[in-house]
C-alpha cells in the first residue's frame, strides 16, 4: 500500500464509518450495505415483531422472547450500497506549497480524497475517481488500488470535466478553485442538471490568502498565466484580498444553488478539520 | 604606512559617485512562483515609490569598492626610514669576527635595505668589509637588481678575523658611482685603515651607517693563578653595561663542566672571573665559551698550557728506587701517575725542561750549581716536595722549610719505650685540611725539626704528639715541602694509605701550571674556528705558523684562528692572540647614525586587502541571489562557507583507540620540554622503524600511568626527572611490567652526575625502591636486545658510554625478556627530529655514525619489545634442526 494510502487510512481511522443517506438515489444504488430505513435483508438490528404464523423458527430471537409470555421475531433493516464519485485537482498549480505550510495543496486534496474514500469503503460504500477510466472500487482492500492510480494520473486541467456521470450522483470535488468563476459556475450548473449532491472543498495556502510578501517582487505562473512584477507588493495586498473573497464568495454562492456543500480549508490546517466538515456535509 | 602607487587612493572619491549610483538603481526584484497569479494580473500599488538597495547591502559593497582600492594602491607596512642617494645603492657590511654576535639582526637590517631598494628600482652593489675565506680582499660586487643582491646577501658569513677596510675602501674608490647612496652595517670597532675607508665612503655619496645596540665583547684567554684558570672579557670602554656574561668551560665533547658570570660595569673595558676546578677536571677543559652567543670572539681555545703539571721525580739511587715495594720511588710513582704527567731522570735533565713539581726522595743536594739550580726553580714558581731518609738525616742542606735536628729519631721498635705515633688532624691552614686522618697510619721513625717559633705556622701535617710530619714554606714564588718521613713503607706505613695519594694531589694543584716557551718552529693549522666560534678542516688559504709568532701575527685568512700542530700536541690560538687592545670606531663626517632596528623589513598587504574584497564580492553575490530568492538561506551559507576557506584540507579523523594500532608511548612528565623532546624522539623512532623494518607503529601517546590504561602499549619511554610520581603511578608501572610491559627509564644524565640531570640519580634510587626491579647486570653484546634486528656493541643515545642496565640473564621469569631498561643516553634526544626531518638536538661526541647507532638500539629495542625472546630462542635454531634431523 502506497504511502499515502497508509496516511489516509490513518487519518480517518478515529471517525465512525460513514453512511450516506440514499434517499433519491435508488437508481444509483446496487445492492450493497446501506441502510434503507425499512425491514429487509442486512446485518443491523431494525424492529421486533411478534411471531406470525409462517415465520420461520430459526428468527425467532430466544433471549427476548424468553423475557415475556410472547415469542419475538427479530427484523433486520434492509442495506444497499451507494457510489461517490470523487475528484481532485492535479493541475500544477496544487504543486506547490510556500514556507508558510507544511505541505503542497496537492498532497493535501489527495490525503483528503484517500482518507474519505477509506471512510466510505469501511461503511461498505463504492468509490469512483471522476474523470479516469479506473473501475468502481469497494471494499476496504481497493483503497491501495485507489491510491496507485491516484499516483498513475496525469496532470489535469482545474476543474473536473464532468462527463458521463449518473443522475443523482454523489460528487465531491476537491480543488483551489482559482479558475475562472464562470467555468466554475458552468460546471456546478452541470451537476445540479444532474440532480447531484455533494461536497466541494476548497483548498489553499496561507500564502494565497494572506500575500505575505513584500518589496518587489515578479510573480510567476505556474500554468502558464505568464508573470507580473509587483514593485510594491505590500501595496496590493488589500487588493489582492478583495479578489480572493469576491471569487470565494462567488463559489459559495454557486455551491448553494447547485445544492453542494463548501469546505474551506487552508494547508497550514490539520486535515482532521476538514475531513471531519467533509464527513459532516455528506451525512447531513 | 606607505603606498606604492599612492595616485590610485585618489579613486577613493568616486565612492560617493558608487553610493548614489547604487542607491538609485533598484536592486533587481526577487522571484516568486505564486498560483493566484491571476488574481495579481493588474494589481497596481496604491502609492508608487523606489525600491531601495537594502543599506547594510550598500555597506558592504563599498567596504568592498574601498578594499580594492586600497588594495591595488599596494600598500606596505614598514617602510618608514629613508636610504640616501637616488642612484645605485652600496651596501657595505663588516663581516669581522664582532659582526658575529649580532649577526641575525645585521642580516635582518640588510634584507630591510635591500628591500627598500627593490621597491625603489635601484640596483644594489654588496660588499663585505672582511677579507674572504679564500685569502682575496674584500671585493665591490657589480651594481644588480636587489633580488640577485639577496642570493649574494645569504651566502654571507662572518668571518673570524678583524675587517680589511683598507682593501675595501679601494675597492670602493676603483670606479666613481654617480648619485649612489651608502649603507654601512658597521661592527663598531676600530681599525688601522679607517681613515682610507671613510675617505672612500665621503668620496662615494651620503652614507647611512647602522650598528648593533650591544658593543662587541672579545672572550681573551685566560690566565693560569695558582689553581684556578681565570677567565677574562673584553669590550670597548664607552660600551654601556650590560647583563653579566656567562662563561662556560667546556669539555671536547661539548660538556660544560663548570660557569662564572663576568659582569661589566659602565666604563670597563675588562673584567674576569676564576673558574676553581679541581686539576683532573680542569684538565678536561677544551674551551671557553660565552653562554647564548656563536661567535668566534667568544671563544676560547684551551690547550696544553693551561693543564700541563709535570712532575719530576728524581732519587738518590736511580736503579734501586724503582725496585718494587721497596724502591724510593715506587709509591710515588703509584700516586701520582693517573694524576700528573710524571718524568723521571737526574736532576739535571729534569730540571732542563719546565717542571711543575719536583719530588726528591731522600735525595741531598750534592753541589752548589746543583742547588742554585734547584733554588732558582723553586723561586721561580716551582714546587719542591722532598722525602726524608737515611741519607737526608745525615746531610740535611738548605733547601729545607725548617731546620732538621741531624739524625732521626724513632719512635718505636724493639728498642724503644715508645709506640708507633698516629697522625693528628690537619690544621686548617693546611692545604691537606678537610681530609679525613684513618687510624691506621703510623709513623715509627722521622727526622725531627729544630723547634723554632715559626715552626707551627710551618707545619702542614704533625704527628699526634705534635712533632710536625710535614713541613713547608714559600721560597720565592714557589713552596719547599718536606715529609718528614720517607717516600717509601721503611719509616711509616703512610706511603701505602689512600691519605699519600690525596696528599701528594694537593701539593701538585697547589702548583702553577707550566707555560711552556712557544716554539719557533711553524705548526700546520689542523682545525680552524669559523665566524661562529665552531671548529671545523681549515681553509685553503691557511698557512703554517710558528707559536712564538702567535701574539704578533693578527688574525687572517692565512693564519686563522684554531688549532694548530700535530695531534698530540695542538697548540690553541685563539682570536684574541694578535688582535690590538679593542677600540671604538672613529664616526664618519657626514653620515647619519641608526640602529639595526631602523630599518624594519617591509610587508606588502595589499594582495590581502583584494583577497578580502574578494571575499566580500562573493558573500554580496550569494546574498543579492538570496534576496532575490534564488537561493535558499541555508544553501548560501553553506556555498559560502564553501567557497571562502580556498586552502581547506580535509583529514581522516584519527582514531584516538589506542588498541587499534600499535604505538610507543612515553610517561608524561610535567616538565613540557621534556614531555617535548619524548614526544618528538620516539615519532622520529616510529619513522624510522616504519622505514626500515615490517614493524608499523603510529604516532606515540603520553600517557600517564595510573590514569591511562597501559596495557595497550607494548614500550613505555620514561625520561626521569625530580619530580616525584604520583601514588597510583608506580602502581600502575609495576603492574604493567608483571604483565608482560616494558619500561625504558632514562637519567639522561651520561652518568655524568649531578649536572646534566639534577636529583635525576637520586630519583632514579628512590624509583628503583618503589617499582618491583628485577636483579640487573650490564646489558652486553651478547643479550638478546643486542641481536634482535641489528647486531650492535654499542648502545649510544644523545650520549655515549653509559652503561645500560636490564634484568639479569639467568632469570627465566617474564620468558627471559627484561621489563625494565636502564640507561642514561638520553635517547629520545637522539632518536628526535623536527618539522623537517632536522635532529634538533646534537649528539655527543657527535657525528652521524652515532646518530645511526642510536636509532639502531631503538629499532632493537622495539623488535625486542614487540617479538620478547624470540630471536634469543633463533640462536637455538641450528641446534634444533641438526636434532631434528638426527
Amino acid at each position: 500500500m502506497s504511502e499515502a494510502a497508509r496516511r489516509a487510512e490513518a487519518l480517518a481511522a478515529p471517525l465512525p464509518p460513514l453512511l450516506l443517506a440514499a434517499e433519491r438515489v435508488a437508481a444509483t444504488v446496487a445492492a450493497g450495505l446501506h441502510g434503507r430505513r425499512r425491514v429487509g435483508q442486512g446485518d443491523s438490528f431494525w424492529q421486533f415483531r411478534s411471531f406470525a404464523t409462517g415465520d420461520a423458527t430459526s428468527r425467532i430471537d430466544w433471549r427476548q422472547s424468553a423475557k415475556s409470555h410472547r415469542t419475538f421475531v427479530r427484523e433486520t433493516e434492509w442495506e444497499a450500497a451507494q457510489t461517490t464519485y470523487l475528484w481532485r485537482d492535479a493541475s500544477p498549480s496544487m504543486r506547490w506549497r510556500s514556507a508558510l505550510a507544511p505541505v503542497e495543496k496537492a498532497a493535501r486534496a489527495e490525503l483528503l480524497l484517500l482518507a474519505l474514500a477509506a471512510l466510505l469503503l469501511r461503511a461498505g460504500e463504492r468509490v469512483r475517481l471522476m474523470d479516469a477510466a479506473a473501475p468502481f472500487s469497494s471494499g476496504t482492500a481497493a483503497l491501495s488500488g485507489l491510491a496507485a492510480t491516484l499516483a498513475r494520473q496525469p496532470e489535469s486541467a482545474g476543474l473536473p470535466r464532468g462527463a458521463s456521470l449518473p443522475r443523482f450522483a454523489n460528487i465531491v470535488v476537491i480543488s483551489d478553485f482559482l479558475s475562472p468563476i464562470e467555468e466554475i459556475r458552468a460546471l456546478l450548473g452541470r451537476f445540479s442538471a444532474l440532480g447531484a449532491r455533494g461536497a466541494l472543498v476548497h483548498i489553499l495556502d496561507p500564502a494565497e490568502r494572506d500575500l505575505p510578501y513584500d518589496g518587489r517582487v515578479r510573480f510567476l505562473g505556474l500554468e502558464g498565466e505568464g508573470e507580473t512584477i509587483i514593485p510594491r507588493v505590500e501595496g496590493v495586498r488589500e487588493a489582492y484580498r478583495a479578489r480572493l473573497s469576491a471569487q470565494t464568495a462567488a463559489l459559495a454562492d454557486g455551491a448553494r444553488e447547485a445544492g453542494f456543500a463548501l469546505i474551506s480549508h487552508t494547508t497550514e490546517k490539520p486535515p482532521e478539520t476538514a475531513l471531519l466538515a467533509l464527513y459532516l456535509a455528506l451525512t447531513a | 604606512m606607505s603606498f606604492e602607487a599612492p595616485w590610485l587612493l585618489s579613486a577613493l572619491a568616486l565612492l560617493p559617485v558608487l553610493w548614489w549610483l547604487l542607491r538609485v538603481t533598484p536592486p533587481s526584484p526577487r522571484r516568486q512562483a505564486f498560483p493566484a497569479l491571476r488574481l495579481l494580473l493588474g494589481l497596481k500599488p496604491a502609492e508608487e515609490s523606489a525600491a531601495r538597495t537594502p543599506l547594510w547591502l550598500l555597506a558592504l559593497r563599498l567596504l568592498a569598492a574601498s578594499l580594492v582600492i586600497l588594495g591595488l594602491a599596494g600598500p606596505i607596512r614598514g617602510g618608514e626610514g629613508e636610504v640616501p642617494g637616488r642612484g645605485p645603492f652600496i651596501l657595505v657590511i663588516d663581516n669581522s669576527w664582532a659582526a658575529a654576535a649580532d649577526w641575525g639582526p645585521r642580516m635582518a637590517a640588510a634584507q630591510a635595505v635591500l628591500d627598500r631598494a627593490d621597491r625603489a628600482g635601484r640596483p644594489v652593489a654588496l660588499l663585505a668589509t672582511a677579507a674572504r675565506a679564500d685569502g682575496a680582499p674584500p671585493r665591490l660586487s657589480p651594481a644588480m637588481p636587489a633580488a640577485d643582491a639577496r642570493a649574494l646577501l645569504a651566502a654571507l658569513a662572518p668571518m673570524p678575523w678583524p675587517a680589511s677596510r683598507g682593501a675595501a675602501a679601494a675597492a670602493l674608490a676603483a670606479r666613481p658611482w654617480p648619485e649612489a647612496g651608502i649603507v654601512y652595517l658597521a661592527d663598531g670597532l676600530a681599525t688601522p685603515e679607517d681613515a682610507a675607508f671613510t675617505a672612500a665612503f665621503a668620496k662615494a655619496g651620503p652614507c647611512l651607517v647602522l650598528t648593533g645596540e650591544e658593543a662587541p665583547r672579545l672572550l681573551l684567554p685566560p690566565r693560569s693563578v695558582g689553581d684556578t684558570l681565570v677567565a677574562r672579557l673584553a669590550t670597548l670602554t664607552a660600551a654601556p653595561p650590560r647583563p653579566p656574561a656567562v662563561i662556560l668551560a667546556e669539555t671536547g665533547d661539548g660538556r660544560a663542566l663548570a660557569r662564572v658570570e663576568i659582569s661589566l660595569a659602565a666604563g670597563q673595558s675588562e673584567g674576569e672571573a676564576a673558574f676553581r676546578l679541581p686539576p683532573e677536571i680542569r684538565n678536561q677543559l677544551a674551551r671557553l665559551e660565552i653562554a647564548g652567543s656563536a661567535a668566534a670572539g667568544h671563544v676560547v681555545l684551551l690547550d696544553e698550557r693551561w693543564r700541563r703539571r709535570p712532575v719530576g721525580l728524581a732519587a738518590a739511587d736511580a736503579i734501586s728506587a724503582e725496585t718494587p715495594l721497596i724502591g724510593d720511588l715506587y709509591y710515588l710513582h703509584r700516586a701520582l701517575a693517573p694524576y700528573a704527567e710524571l718524568r723521571e731522570g737526574n736532576l739535571a735533565t729534569l730540571l732542563a725542561r719546565p717542571l711543575s713539581v719536583l719530588i726528591l726522595a731522600d735525595r741531598p743536594l750534592a753541589d752548589a750549581p746543583e742547588a742554585a739550580a734547584v733554588t732558582s726553580f723553586v723561586e721561580g714558581g716551582g714546587v719542591l716536595v722532598r722525602f726524608a731518609g737515611p741519607l737526608l738525616a745525615e746531610h740535611p742542606d738548605d733547601l729545607l722549610p725548617v731546620r732538621l735536628i741531624t739524625g732521626d729519631r724513632a719512635i718505636g721498635g724493639a728498642m724503644s719505650w715508645g709506640k708507633p705515633a698516629h697522625l693528628a688532624p690537619f690544621p686548617p691552614t693546611s692545604p691537606f685540611a678537610g681530609l679525613a686522618v684513618p687510624n691506621e697510619v703510623t709513623v715509627d721513625r722521622q727526622v725531627l725539626a729544630e723547634p723554632t717559633a715559626a715552626l707551627a705556622g710551618e707545619t702542614w701535617a704533625a704527628l699526634s704528639d705534635g712533632t710536625p710530619l710535614v713541613t713547608a714554606s714559600a721560597r720565592g714564588a714557589g713552596w719547599v715541602v718536606l715529609f718528614h718521613v720517607t717516600a717509601n713503607d721503611d719509616w711509616s706505613n703512610l706511603p701505602l694509605s689512600g691519605l699519600f695519594i690525596d696528599m701528594l694531589r694537593r701539593i701538585v694543584a697547589l702548583s702553577a701550571g707550566v707555560k711552556a716557551a712557544p716554539e719557533a718552529t711553524p705548526l700546520a693549522p689542523a682545525e680552524s674556528l669559523d665566524g661562529f666560534g665552531v671548529l671545523g678542516p681549515p681553509s685553503a688559504a691557511a698557512r703554517p705558523l710558528a707559536p712564538s709568532a702567535f701574539a704578533t701575527t693578527p688574525p687572517s685568512p692565512s693564519f686563522p684562528p684554531g688549532l694548530y700542530g700535530p695531534e698530540n700536541a695542538r697548540v690553541a690560538r685563539n682570536l684574541a692572540d694578535g688582535l690590538p687592545p679593542l677600540a671604538a670606531a672613529g664616526a664618519i663626517d657626514g653620515a647619519r647614525y641608526r640602529g639595526f632596528g631602523t630599518l624594519a623589513r617591509t610587508q606588502a598587504f595589499g594582495p590581502w586587502l583584494l583577497a578580502a574584497a574578494l571575499a566580500l564580492l562573493v558573500l554580496d553575490l550569494l546574498l543579492s541571489l538570496f534576496l532575490r530568492g534564488v537561493l535558499r538561506l541555508r544553501a548560501a551559507v553553506l556555498v559560502f562557507f564553501l567557497v571562502l576557506p580556498l586552502a581547506g584540507r580535509a583529514e581522516m579523523p584519527a582514531s584516538d583507540n589506542p588498541a587499534l594500532q600499535t604505538r610507543l608511548a612515553y610517561v608524561v612528565t610535567g616538565d613540557d620540554a621534556v614531555d617535548r623532546v619524548s614526544r618528538s624522539g620516539l615519532a622520529g623512532l616510529s619513522d624510522y622503524v616504519n622505514e626500515h623494518t615490517a614493524a608499523s607503529l603510529a604516532a606515540p601517546a603520553a600517557v600517564t600511568p595510573g590514569s591511562d590504561d597501559l596495557s595497550f602499549y607494548p614500550l613505555l619511554y620514561w625520561p626521569i626527572t625530580t619530580a616525584p610520581p604520583a601514588a597510583g603511578e608506580i602502581a600502575a608501572l609495576n603492574d604493567y611490567m608483571s604483565h608482560g610491559g616494558i619500561i625504558l627509564i632514562d637519567t639522561r644524565d651520561a652518568e655524568a652526575g649531578a649536572d646534566f640531570n639534577p636529583g635525576g640519580a637520586t630519583m632514579l634510587r628512590r624509583l628503583g625502591a618503589a617499582l618491583t626491579i628485577p636483579p640487573l647486570a650490564p646489558l652486553t653484546v651478547d643479550h638478546v636486545l643486542a641481536r634482535t634486528f641489528f647486531l650492535l656493541r654499542d648502545f649510544p643515545g644523545r650520549y655515549d658510554g653509559a652503561t645500560v642496565w636490564v634484568q639479569r640473564d639467568q632469570d627465566r621469569s617474564n620468558d627471559s625478556v627484561s621489563p625494565v631498561i636502564i640507561g642514561a643516553n638520553d635517547w629520545a634526544a637522539a632518536w628526535a627530529t623536527d618539522a623537517d626531518g632536522h635532529h634538533p638536538y646534537a649528539v655527543i661526541p657527535g657525528g652521524e655514525r652515532q646518530r645511526l647507532l642510536a636509532y639502531r638500539f631503538g629499532v632493537n629495542l622495539v623488535m625486542y619489545a614487540l617479538t620478547g625472546n624470540y630471536k634469543g630462542d633463533q640462536v637455538h635454531v641450528p641446534a634444533l634442526l641438526e636434532r631434528l634431523g638426527q
